[in-house]
């Protein structure tokens, strides 16, 4: 411990003078013209909407850029005494600590002290010192004692800051963590801040941490960056003096603000026609149950040592026009509940029945159609009645183009029979939402926000009666978000249900309904207003709002009176926006 | 599905789990010499006892678990028992006696032997790979390999973290097929369901090669193969058990070749 006393050196920690970057093959630079100084042992928030060179920041403060990744420099970096263009990344490696968004694509190691010391063995460290530093670096992140355990069972929580404990490990002066929270639930958010607080605080090292979500962020940062969607430096500032003019920055900027959604906000240009289109309120037929799960039970297969069953008793009804959002921490059942109702994967107790919209195009539908069981029914005929859009929207694209993407359900549905009908419009699908320029791309080439939107505009031709959602906003900005929810709002208006599997308590108030799970068991089921009030959960702090409790900590002042007060009064604008069941929409707009 | 087992560290403080790997590996292969070099099935029977013997007693794993990490073999062991035997040549010689006569198969004891011959040298193939990969974890293998094979860091850790990320390659699979399920795609004529797994198959591996892409990067940024020279967490020490590993393996190999049948 005392040897880190000495980590602050001179120099300032991070100078960048006009810094630019454009990747290789790319015409648009990531970044450009970024110019400030950070002085050691500080932390310095970034934000910015996503594609703004957040991450690439990051990369070139590691010297993966320009060391690693190919492209254009321009300008100067320095990280304390070394120029980045110009070290070798493994000088800069020995100083910083890069942590990433992702915890499944950044460990190594099987083991968890294996883990912490790859980066040390990469270094070259003696192995006495290594024995002694692993476990005290573990216990730094409050993994003390983990030593021997797996790294495939932590919890999300857990692993990100076992990452964290493999940068600090090897005493960097500087820590860089990119998104470090995005991919965590609640708890695991809270976890992984609290620790970033308790490090910040120390000031052995200087931090810089890139954040969509200010207010979880800003209360331990010293300093803040804001870059806009060009990769070009709004402001930098000291955290303190960021006041209502910032915020308005971030607004535009598409960054979480503390209270955002509370509608004043601009919609982005290219959403704005979309969000024209539910001026109408959702059509809503109350009196028909589109899904019905009675009692649903899942065992766990017999090796694995479950105390508590995948399912257990599940009972739940989703009608014509309702949103439900479905909450719990992670293994709380809420990925398996998704793929049994979908017929994806059978139950060992109970039944789940699907039915079509009335009158929708899916043929047979009508009010008096009878609940059909998903797994037993065919290809053709599913696709009208329940739809999945997956966490990784990667995975569930069936095509080549972004075009193609759109008209697949529609032309498989027709399967040959309908050659004669017009092609699907998929062009002015993709164009009502801001896909146009993007038709003829590769959705694999896309954005993760723009990955999101396609695989949500791919379900407009053809909607299906009941939507299930895995984390439909997860890694998003805050106008990534909004785009996502407007495209839901436009479904939602055909008549369908949907059922929203979230990490994200902002998107609570824009549900109709919340269904709390814990250990397979259904914990909670009512009012969105009921759930942020009384979390059925211990700690109940994660699952209030947002993550303006996170870690304990009041946001600073002079960034608007509404969150300050803490997660209650945090809850309060979102809550009052989304009382009514259609009120998302008008939020929205 | 794997014969490696999937809970890390030893099961219990066992002999070999203190003989480095590379010794094991070492041990194991006179056993698979001696099993190939052979063609009647008493040398693969001998070898299945010591190991079985061996597995018990020096690498802990109790005679009950054997089966079922045997499971993932139990396939291929009774499929090409049972081919060798029904198609062997030797049915067709008139001159050999018959075991077994149903209409037109017909079965002699040298086919008998020769498959359960082939059937059982699968059987020590499957054992060894226990003796050797199962008292320690994934990493301790390629610590092995680097330490005392001088293997290329790269290769040696570069393989371990693509084996970590592997399962996650398995759950892809199905979540595509569910995805393209559910919208209606993929079903109908045998040709489009061909069509269908080749696609499924091209977002897999790009889907793997992004994950390697993004652990590949993490790596690098932990100085991964920098230049520095790499120290070693757990320094792995060859001491006398891996010479009496060796030795007794080897000695086990000869005499179960050597002596009389």
């Amino acid at each position: 411990m005392t040897e880190s006393a000495s980590g602050p050196s001179s120099p300032p920690a991070i100078e960048a003078d006009g810094l630019g970057w454009t990747y290789a093959g790319r015409s648009r630079p990531a970044l450009a013209g970024l110019t400030f100084r950070l002085e050691p042992g500080r932390t310095l928030l970034v934000l910015g909407p996503s594609g703004s060179g957040k991450s690439t920041l990051a990369r070139a403060l590691a010297g993966l850029v320009p060391h690693t990744l190919t492209g254009t420099w321009r300008g100067r970096l320095r990280v304390g005494d070394m120029d980045v263009e110009t070290t070798p990344a493994r000088f800069l490696g020995e100083r910083v600590g890069l942590v990433f968004q992702d915890p499944d694509c950044q460990l190594v190691m099987a083991r968890v002290d294996d883990e912490v010391a790859f980066g040390l063995e990469n270094r070259g460290w003696p192995r006495a010192r290594m024995e002694a530093r692993v476990p005290e670096a573990l216990a730094q992140v409050g993994l003390g004692g983990f030593d021997l355990r797996g790294t495939a069972t932590l919890s999300g929580g857990e692993k990100q800051r076992l990452a964290i404990a493999d940068v600090i490990a090897a005493r960097p002066s500087l820590i860089v963590l990119d998104e470090p929270t995005a991919n965590l639930d609640p708890p695991g958010m809270y976890d992984t801040l609290e620790q970033l607080a308790v490090l910040a605080r120390r000031r052995e090292h200087t931090i810089v941490l890139i954040e969509h979500r200010l207010e979880a962020a800003l209360p331990m940062a010293d300093d803040v960056l804001l870059i806009d969607d060009e990769g070009r430096q709004l402001t930098f500032a000291s955290a303190d003096s960021v006041g209502r003019r910032a915020v308005s920055l971030l607004r535009r900027s598409g960054a979480w603000v503390p209270g955002a959604w509370s509608g004043v906000d601009v919609p982005a240009a290219g959403i704005e026609a979309a969000a024209e289109t539910i001026a109408a309120r959702p059509v809503r037929r109350p009196e028909q149950a589109l899904l019905q799960a009675v009692d649903l039970g899942l065992d766990y297969p017999s090796d694995e040592s479950g105390a508590h069953r995948a399912l257990d008793g599940v009972s739940l009804e989703a009608r014509s026009g309702e949103r439900i959002a479905i909450v719990g921490p992670n293994g709380a059942g809420k990925s398996t509940l998704l793929f049994v109702l979908c017929g994806l994967r059978r139950p060992t107790r109970g039944r789940v029945g699907l039915r079509s919209i009335a009158g929708a195009g899916g043929g047979a539908g009508g009010a008096g159609e009878k609940l059909r069981d998903p797994s037993r029914l065919r290809a053709g005929e599913i696709a009208s009645r329940i739809g999945l859009v997956f966490q990784d929207p990667e995975l569930g694209f069936v095509a080549r183009t972004a075009r193609d993407e759109v008209a697949a359900t529609e032309l498989a549905a027709r399967s040959g029979r309908g050659r004669a009908l017009p092609p699907p419009d998929s062009d002015g699908v993709l164009a009502r939402f801001g896909l146009g320029e993007l038709a003829g791309q590769d959705p694999f080439r896309l954005s993760q926000g723009e990955q999101r939107r396609l695989s949500l505009a791919a379900l407009i031709i053809r909607p299906p009666a009941v939507l299930l959602l895995d984390e439909p906003t997860f890694g998003l900005d805050r106008r990534g978000t909004e785009s996502v929810m407007t495209l839901l709002d436009e479904l939602r208006a055909t008549g369908q249900a949907q059922l929203l599997a979230t990490h994200d308590p902002r998107l609570l108030p824009h549900c109709d309904r919340v269904v709390a799970l814990d250990r397979g068991r259904v914990v909670f089921d009512g009012s969105p207003e009921r759930f942020l009030a009384e979390p059925p959960y211990s700690p109940a702090e994660p699952w209030r709002s947002g993550t303006g409790s996170a870690a304990g900590l009041a946001l600073a002042a002079g960034t608007g009176s509404a969150a300050s007060a803490g997660p209650a009064a945090s809850a309060g604008p979102a809550l009052a926006a989304g009382a009514g069941p259609a009120a998302g929409a008008e939020v929205l707009r | 599905m794997s014969l490696v087992p999937a809970s890390l560290g030893p099961i219990r403080p066992a002999f070999l789990t203190r003989v480095t790997p590379a010794a094991r590996l070492i041990a194991g292969l006179t056993w698979l010499v001696a099993a190939i070099v052979t063609l009647d099935p008493i040398v693969p029977i001998r070898l299945t006892l010591a190991a079985v013997a061996a597995l018990v007693f020096w690498s802990g794993l109790p005679l009950r678990r054997i089966p079922r990490r045997m499971a993932p073999l139990g396939f291929a062991i009774l499929s090409l028992t049972f081919f060798s035997i029904v198609l062997a040549a030797s049915n067709g010689d008139r001159s050999l006696a018959a075991v077994l006569e149903i209409g037109p198969v017909r079965i002699t004891a040298p086919a008998v032997s020769a498959g359960l011959a082939i059937g059982l040298r699968v059987v020590v193939i499957g054992l060894t790979t226990l003796l050797v990969f199962g008292p320690s974890d994934p990493t301790r293998m390629a610590d092995s390999l680097v330490q005392q094979w001088h293997v290329p860091d790269r290769f040696a850790y570069g393989t371990l973290g693509a084996m970590r990320v592997a399962p996650f390659m398995a759950d892809d699979w199905a979540v595509i097929g569910a995805a393209r399920h559910l919208r209606g795609i993929g079903a109908g004529s045998p040709a489009s369901r061909i069509r269908d797994a080749a696609d499924r198959l091209v977002v897999m591996l790009v889907a793997a090669i992004r994950g390697a892409e993004r652990l590949a990067l993490a790596m690098d940024a932990r100085g991964f193969d920098s230049g520095v020279r790499r120290s070693h967490f757990r320094e792995l020490r060859v001491t006398w058990r891996d010479w009496l590993t060796i030795g007794v393996a080897f000695g086990v190999a000869v005499a179960a070749v050597a002596l009389p049948r």
